[in-house]
């Protein structure tokens, strides 16, 4: 029998099927396990950070913290904040952290608490405090969330999905990033019984720092009725109604018997753009006027997101 | 959002430009290949013909490199998830080995037969940069003889 080359008739190297219709198939799966984790997270949260140790917070600070710091203000008004913020740790607040302000460009009125110890206070908010005790109350007041631990609370179920999801793809996988990108979906946002909790922190804080508790409502008196809500960050949106806290403040002063005395002058001008119109964009992109209820700390996230995934070890086609 | 959109982006643009370029790829490589039939690549070791008949044995190869593109690798990470069939990677590496064959047989167009082929198989692009996007190269090689009948 004589042998003829032909060529094969089908390819048996090469599954005939359709790459859509998997594609399809395994995104639903993989949005099916996200949606699960993510539900699973919503209830663990809250078990999970009472245990996390302020040192190994610090440590996984630092991918949050790449975004953030190289936009500070200056080193003039930053340090004045940071003393402080030392003075207050020092005397009165002794919490297990290593406290570091970044003064940013940017007109929003607002102040957050990063893990690790990093407090990012706007400019915006700089200009709009008139002593040094209302801007104590302010950061006496994210030292609050600190001390209960809210700010991890807020940031937490985003950070264990991230860490989840490096670790399931691989840090540098394009579904990582995919992932990353989606985490947009998760809000930081404080309860009322937070926001209480953090403003009795504050005021003792205060109190204790200075003797007395005068300016601890002037930040709040300050926001008029008709003002853009947005500009005020967590302190207006997130936070509770105005005079609800006012009263509640003053409560706290008046059933504790502490005193209201003289309030000692800030210890720095106001730079100059203070209408906020020259003011700088934030780099990340987002409007300021838009922070509502702590979208900045969404968009630094996922930026830092963004930065742990870069964190790369091999990828998926590497032999 | 604007980095999903480019995700998006990248993922149709591969998916498309994938497409195409492997559809033109399997029509140029079935065609060659049926030009190419007379030239049998085997891959035995030892031959029985007669010394005086061989005219010339020489060594013959040919490479190709294929790159993936970014539906695939978006497809194969999702596989190494879940696992099975990296089906989406299937069709580079019949591509590589296939055309490597091809270029093997091209380098001897007068040979009669070419005997011990080996084709080897081994991946590049992905050690100086881990976010590109890798390549596979397929290497035949085999000793081209020629008879005299």
């Amino acid at each position: 029998m004589k042998y003829t080359a032909r060529q094969p008739e089908k390819n048996v190297n090469v599954t005939p099927s359709s790459p859509i219709q998997e594609f399809y198939i395994l995104t639903a799966g993989i949005l099916g396990i996200i949606i699960g984790i993510y539900l699973i997270l919503g209830f663990a949260v809250d078990l999970i950070v009472p245990h996390i140790s302020p040192d190994f917070e610090n440590r996984m600070a630092t991918h949050f913290l790449r975004s953030v710091s190289n936009d500070d203000a200056g080193n003039d008004p930053c340090s004045y904040v940071q003393s402080l913020v030392d003075t207050m740790q020092e005397h009165c607040a002794q919490l297990p952290y290593r406290f570091t302000v970044h003064v940013r460009n940017d007109p929003a009125i607002n102040a957050l608490a990063f893990p690790g110890g990093h407090i990012i206070v706007y400019t915006g908010l700089l200009e709009k405090v008139t002593s040094e005790n209302e801007l104590a109350f302010v950061l006496a007041h994210e030292m609050g969330h600190y001390a209960h631990r809210d700010h991890l609370r807020g940031v937490g179920r985003a950070f264990v999905f991230m860490t989840i999801s490096a670790l399931l793809f691989g840090p540098d996988n394009s579904v990582s990033t995919l992932l990353a990108q989606s985490l947009n979906i998760t809000k930081l946002s404080f309860s009322r019984t937070q926001e209480y909790h953090a403003d009795e922190f504050a005021v003792h804080t205060l109190n204790c720092t200075y003797g007395h508790a005068a300016g601890a409502v002037d930040f709040f008196e300050k926001i008029p009725q008709a003002h853009e809500p947005g500009k005020f960050g967590h302190y207006f949106a997130s936070h509770p109604e105005n005079r609800l806290r006012i009263s509640r403040i003053n409560e706290i002063i008046d059933t504790e018997g502490l005193k209201r005395r003289t309030r000692t002058p800030l210890g720095i001008t106001p730079s100059s753009d203070s209408d906020g119109v020259g003011a700088p964009r934030d780099p990340l992109g987002h409007h300021p006027g838009v922070s509502i209820n702590g979208t900045s700390i969404i968009t630094t996230r996922t930026d830092s997101g963004r930065n742990l995934f870069n964190v790369t070890t091999r990828n998926v086609e590497t032999r | 959002m604007r980095d999903l959109i480019i995700f998006l982006i990248l993922i149709a643009l591969g998916f498309t430009a994938g497409t195409i370029t492997e559809k033109r790829h399997y029509r140029s490589i079935r065609k060659r290949e049926k030009e190419l039939l007379h030239l049998p690549a085997v891959t035995i070791r030892k031959v029985e013909y007669p010394d005086e008949i061989i005219t010339s044995a020489q060594l013959v190869y040919g490479n190709a490199v294929i790159s993936t593109d970014y539906f695939k690798k978006f497809l194969a990470g999702l596989r190494t998830i879940f696992g099975g069939a990296v089906k989406s990677y299937e069709s580079l590496i019949d591509r590589a080995r296939r055309e490597a064959v091809l270029r093997m047989k091209e380098m001897a167009p007068d040979a009669s037969v070419i005997v011990n082929v080996r084709v080897e198989t081994s991946t590049i692009g992905l050690r100086a940069n881990r976010k590109s996007v890798g390549c596979l190269e397929a290497i035949a090689y085999g000793t081209a003889l020629t008879l005299d009948r």
